[in-house]
């Protein structure tokens, strides 16, 4: 284990060069397509001259090089982000904190369903290999992983919402009104899945294992070798992995569930963003979101080496 | 749900597998013996049929209008109803699934097998530099959050790229093709085959690390065979498990991506139909409360198909890695 | 050793996870009770009575609750979109206001006196007028906001456009000097303005958030975030503004005008259907959105005596490009706008939510009446005079614009394409345009035709007719160039005969619409339904200030 370290290591100091590169990717691609800031807000006041005037005050006038040069400069000495052009009198954080707090509510209660839900359905029908439920519940939960949450969404709502009329149909009243269900359900329904598959697999692997032989020779009750042994042994790596996967799944399947439902979380928000052309905000969204992603891979990484020593020995080798 | 399936769907069969033409031809039987598999390429294949052929078999056009038949339910006219501006449903789903067709095609072709192929090869095989840069950018390109950075590409490049386009048109004098949508279409490939070869071609290149220093591989370099030679010759055949499983697997995705794009504007643009604008137009709330089919008809078509895609990615990996489960 | 720790980490998560669980539980089922009201939302609206848990303070007499947008931010200077000026409008003010009914109203200035060629305003403060914080308002004052907004520093894209008119405005504007030729302070109580020319609609301009007061003290005490806490001279005080979440703006009880009646207003920025919301009596007022249309305008429903419904200052239509071929025909544009059945698509598409435009001045605007004059459809006379058209045979590729993220065109637009497919057998395609370039691409003249509306500032044709189709005006989207329509326009912006200045507005327009540089489609209509128990609660045709009167009286 002694390159494990080492290899995390390595992998966090590639962070801020992932983050470099990503970080004048996206300054380079939102300033150099058509529209900014100053012409997009102004809307149907056409005035060019004026538009120029304020692209100085702002210093969009600059060449791109030049304005990432300062926009670093800023950030690391500063650790200022810029302004926002469309909320003009915040700072960066207090845009986008309402917004992240929103979707991460969101994405904490459909995380808890997930696994609450995925890993007791997925060792049930470990347990159940060979009956005809098994198959059931694994072709049901493979439909939900299938199934887009664009046509999720407006699914949930027909049924609960119109049909029944159980549920509110969008938006978020508070923390904890019912509006959270339907957000909830859409999002954590692949994930469900996800982790039900996985969790079914990996008990399927340990039943086979011989500790938990042993303790069925031992004459151990089956719920007990169940709870003990294979849940243990399990569902751990299950969870390291799939708590890494889910962020990624989360984060985009966001987008649609906040455009959907009216949702004012950052998954809507990036998109208010490109078409407002806020630079400074679409920007520290993606910085954000791909330190996350990098850290989350990082996760799910460090689960898989430490869980199968192949995939130890693949990583070590290739980076 | 886009990016994370197309690298989940990968699975590694068991390394050293014995010649490649045979086993592809043994596991294509085995599949068909599955019949969910069956069942799977017969929707699959249902549904590229009626993407291929709709300009000739759908009953109407799909912007073809009625107005005084806005709203109808399912008739014999129009199996699916019709909607808001009274247009056949039908055929709107029909030239929908044309959409599809072309963009998962096109996509596959690029991003699901000829990028990851090409530089997962390269990597695998010539190792030094070119391992490092591809698998760099690779693992950059990953660690970016996709569907922001999907949406932001689009967003900006699009009006450039149309541009381009049309200047191309009137280079080559060969008129139309922004009009058809074609210039929409070629972004959305584009932008997807960016960010969808990375997960591929970080399987084939493990592979070929592992083939390289296989015996045959060996005996061929020592008999002088051409890099060229043995690439194709003998490592493609053995990587082609790989890339079918990988592009099957990643179908289903691109598919689901492409829908999610158009849904945020940001894809295929109208009149050029596609199931993102037909799930948008189903979703409001009166036509939710009055003419459900207009959702339903769309939303169960996109999931079966990508649950067809899934499932049959998912027998595909059993019958090429025979591990008992 | 690694087993271990992979063990011992999947523990502590496996623990948060149930912890966090077990928060979801207990929280869900409180959230049960406090949701209890969503439950028997449309059935029983009289529910609302019952407390709406958590919230201390009673919706009571003098608290008007309704939902809105976020504003981006509140500097009167620069904003210029309608959810920031909403706010602002109750904030901050200027000399003179309009009133709900769009008429110019004194505010900061008790009276005023205009020379007699029209040129020089004469301003009189009200001896009352104070910011929210007591100091008096001052002739320094107005000066000092109005060179403020021009300053190039300030970063306003709309100043020169509604304070130009004052003699040395644009070269303020351009950075050629700080101080305003034209602005004179008088006395501490009186300011005189004086303008280019006799131009009646100077006082709409004034009207308009650009030139409105702002405190010069807080500005330079803290430049960059004053608007979060602004010492504004409007009747309402902002008092809370959580972004994305609530603004509540408190009555300014020694404005000028008089208290308002309403002690607060609270603007809920999120929350779900904003109707189901107004059901449960959790605001009191809101808008009606065209699914929920057809149930409230249902004599039925309990909710039509509370329906209401107010043309707004604005209309939408389709721009033809008059330059680009094959619009730059006149008769071609004739053909497109006969071939659309407009009342049609009004009657079926939009369930008739909005008039088919009958001109193109709107309702509420001077010289605007009621008969139709624009298109009957009539696609015979289309099909004609196309053949007659100089593109009979050669007709180019045809693209509509329309600014728009999102799947979906509207239904309109497909519906207004499909009419020209089969009256005239041109198929032209859509392109939806991404609002990021939508408006540059119109001012570099990349679209042939463009979907889009107009809102208005002021109710003065000027607004309209001068702004959008003089040759010489940058927002003339439609690229008309019409000598004999220059000369009346500009011949209208200083006649100060009111009768004859109207009189060559409509002259204007019959020309425009018999030469179609537009085909106007609808005017626009806000649907509201507002609780019986708000009284006086206007519903304004334009963003001005609206609150003042309004009373709860249940």
């Amino acid at each position: 284990m002694e390159g494990l370290a080492g290899y995390v290591i390595r992998r966090l100091l590639f962070l801020p060069l992932t983050l470099l590169i990503v970080s004048f990717a996206t300054f380079y691609i939102t300033r150099w397509g058509p529209g900014d800031p100053v012409s997009v807000y102004s809307g149907q006041y056409r005035d060019e001259e004026a538009f120029d005037r304020v692209r100085h005050k702002y210093g969009l006038d600059k060449p791109i090089i030049q304005q990432y040069g300062i926009y670093m400069e800023r950030l690391l000495l500063h650790g200022d982000l810029g302004v926002s052009f469309r909320y003009r009198d915040r700072e960066i954080p207090e845009v986008i904190g309402p917004k992240i707090w929103v979707s991460v509510r969101l994405g904490l209660y459909a995380f808890i369903i997930t696994f609450a839900v995925g890993i007791p359905v997925g060792v049930f029908a470990a347990i159940k290999q060979g009956t005809w439920l098994d198959p059931l519940l694994i072709s049901v939960f493979l439909f939900f992983q299938s199934v887009p949450s664009l046509v999720t969404v407006p699914m949930l709502v027909l049924l609960f919402a119109v049909k029944l009329d159980w549920l509110p149909a969008g938006g978020v009243d508070g923390i904890f009104s019912k509006s959270m269900v339907i957000p909830t359900l859409a999002l954590s329904l692949p994930g469900i899945a996800g982790v039900a598959r996985l969790a079914r697999a990996t008990t399927l692997g340990t039943l086979h294992e011989d500790f938990v032989r042993t303790a069925r020779a031992k004459g151990l009750a089956e719920r007990d070798v169940i709870g003990r042994h294979v849940a243990r042994n399990s569902l751990v790596p299950v969870m390291t992995t799939v708590i890494g996967l889910s962020l990624v799944g989360l984060i985009e399947g966001a987008f649609f569930t906040e455009t959907l439902l009216g949702i004012p979380g950052i998954g809507r928000f990036v998109f208010e963003s490109v078409n407002g052309r806020d630079y400074n905000v679409i920007l520290a969204i993606v910085l954000l979101i791909t330190t996350a992603f990098v850290l989350a891979n990082l996760v799910v990484d460090l689960a898989l080496i430490v869980i199968d020593p192949r995939v130890r020995a693949q990583r070590m080798l290739s980076r | 749900m886009s990016m994370a399936a197309t690298t989940a769907g990968f699975e590694a069969p068991s390394a050293g597998a014995a010649r490649g033409e045979s086993l592809t031809r043994r596991a294509m039987r085995r599949l068909l013996r599955k019949k969910v598999a069956v069942l799977c390429l017969v929707v699959i294949a249902v549904f590229y049929a009626a993407g291929a052929l709709a300009p000739w078999v759908a009953p109407y056009g799909y912007a073809e209008q009625n107005l005084d038949v806005s709203f109808q339910g399912p008739s014999w006219d129009h199996p699916f109803g019709t909607d808001r501006n009274g247009r056949d449903m039908l055929s709107r789903s029909m030239f929908a699934a044309r959409t599809t067709v072309v963009v998962t095609l096109a996509t596959v072709a690029t991003g699901g097998i000829l990028l990851p192929l090409t530089l997962g090869m390269l990597a695998g095989y010539k190792g030094g530099w070119a391992d490092s840069i591809i698998m760099r950018a690779g693992e950059v390109l990953a660690s970016m959050p996709g569907l922001p950075m999907l949406i932001l590409i689009s967003a900006t490049m699009r009006p450039k790229f149309v541009g381009w386009v049309e200047d191309a048109e009137g280079w080559i004098g060969w008129g139309g093709l922004t009009g058809s949508g074609f210039a929409d279409y070629f972004l959305i490939f584009f932008v997807l085959s960016l960010f969808g070869w990375v997960g591929g071609a970080r399987l084939i290149r493990t592979q070929v690390l592992t083939l390289r220093g296989s015996e045959y591989v060996l005996a061929a370099e020592a008999a002088g065979a051409s890099t060229a030679g043995i690439l194709f010759r003998h490592l493609l055949p053995n990587i082609m498990p790989l890339v079918i499983v990988g592009a099957s697997a990643s179908l289903g995705a691109i598919a689901g991506t492409e829908i999610a794009l158009t849904f945020l504007g940001v894809g295929i643009q109208p009149p050029q139909p596609s199931f993102g604008a037909l799930i948008t137009d189903g979703a409001s709330r009166t036509v939710l409360e009055n003419h459900p089919q207009l959702l339903l008809v769309p939303a169960s078509i996109v999931a079966s198909l990508i649950f067809a895609f899934n499932l049959l990615g998912d027998a595909l990996n059993d019958v090429f890695t025979p591990r008992a489960q | 050793m690694s087993n271990k720790l992979l063990l011992g980490v999947g523990g502590v998560a496996a623990v948060l996870a149930l912890a966090l669980a077990g928060i979801l539980l207990v929280v869900a089922s409180g959230g049960d009770d406090g949701d209890k009201s969503a439950d028997g939302g449309g059935k029983t609206p009289s529910a609302s009575q019952t407390e709406d848990g958590g919230d201390d303070t009673p919706a009571g007499e003098s608290e008007l609750r309704i939902r809105g947008a976020d504003p981006l931010f509140l500097d009167p200077a620069v904003a210029q979109d309608a959810d920031s000026a909403f706010y602002i409008v109750e904030i901050f003010s200027g000399l003179v206001r309009l009133d709900t009914d769009l008429k110019v109203q004194p505010d900061l200035a008790e009276r005023w006196d205009v020379s007699t060629d029209g040129t020089v305003y004469t301003f009189y403060l009200d001896h009352d007028a104070t910011f929210q914080d007591g100091r008096p308002v001052l002739a320094s004052d107005i000066k000092y906001s109005m060179e403020r907004a021009l300053n190039p520093e300030t970063g306003s894209i709309v100043a020169e456009n509604f304070l130009g008119d004052i003699v040395g405005a644009r070269d303020v504007a351009r950075g050629r000097a700080d101080e305003v030729s034209g602005i004179k302070v008088i006395a501490d109580d009186k300011v005189e303005i004086t303008i280019d020319a006799p131009k009646q609609y100077f006082l709409f301009k004034l009207t308009y958030p650009t030139g409105f007061v702002v405190d010069e003290k807080q500005i330079t005490a803290n430049p960059r975030r004053w608007t979060l806490k602004p010492n504004g001279t409007g009747p309402y005080k902002l008092k809370e503004w959580k972004l994305n979440e609530r603004i509540v703006l408190e009555a300014f009880e020694r404005h000028h005008l008089g208290a308002p009646k309403l002690q607060t207003v609270r603007v809920e920025l999120a929350g779900g259907s904003a109707l189901v919301a107004y059901e449960d009596g959790d605001i009191d007022a809101t808008g009606v959105g065209l699914d929920d249309l057809a149930r409230v305008q249902s004599p039925d429903d309990p909710l039509n005596k509370e329906y209401r419904k107010v043309e707004k200052l604005s209309l939408s239509y389709v721009g033809f490009n008059t330059n680009a071929p094959p619009f730059d025909d006149p008769k071609v544009r004739q053909a497109f706008a006969l071939s659309v059945d407009r009342k049609k698509i009004a009657e079926v598409i939009l369930k008739d939510a909005v008039p088919v435009a009958t001109g193109i001045l709107v309702p509420g605007v001077p010289g605007y009446n009621a008969d139709d004059k624009t298109y009957a459809y009539d696609p015979d006379r289309a099909k004609q005079l196309l053949a007659e058209s100089k593109y009979a045979d050669n007709l180019p590729e045809i693209t509509l614009a329309e600014s728009g993220a999102g799947a979906s065109v509207g239904p309109t637009t497909e519906a207004i394409v499909q009419y020209w497919k089969d009256n005239l057998g041109v198929e032209v395609k859509i392109q939806q345009a991404e609002t990021g370039t939508f408006y540059s691409d119109i001012d570099e003249g990349r679209y042939q035709m463009f979907e889009l509306g107009w809102i208005m500032d002021y109710p003065d044709p000027e607004n309209i007719l001068d702004v959008l189709f003089h040759s010489k005006s940058r927002q003339n989207n439609a690229r008309y160039n019409n000598p004999e329509v220059d000369a009346k326009l500009e011949q209208a912006r200083t006649e100060t005969d009111t009768e004859k200045r109207l009189a060559l507005y409509r002259e204007v327009e019959k020309t425009l619409i018999d030469d179609v540089a537009w085909m106007p489609l609808y005017f626009d209509t806000t649907h509201a339904l507002v609780k019986p128990y708000v009284k006086d609660y206007p519903i304004p045709a334009a963003v001005v200030e609206r609150f003042r009167d309004v009373a709860i009286d249940r």
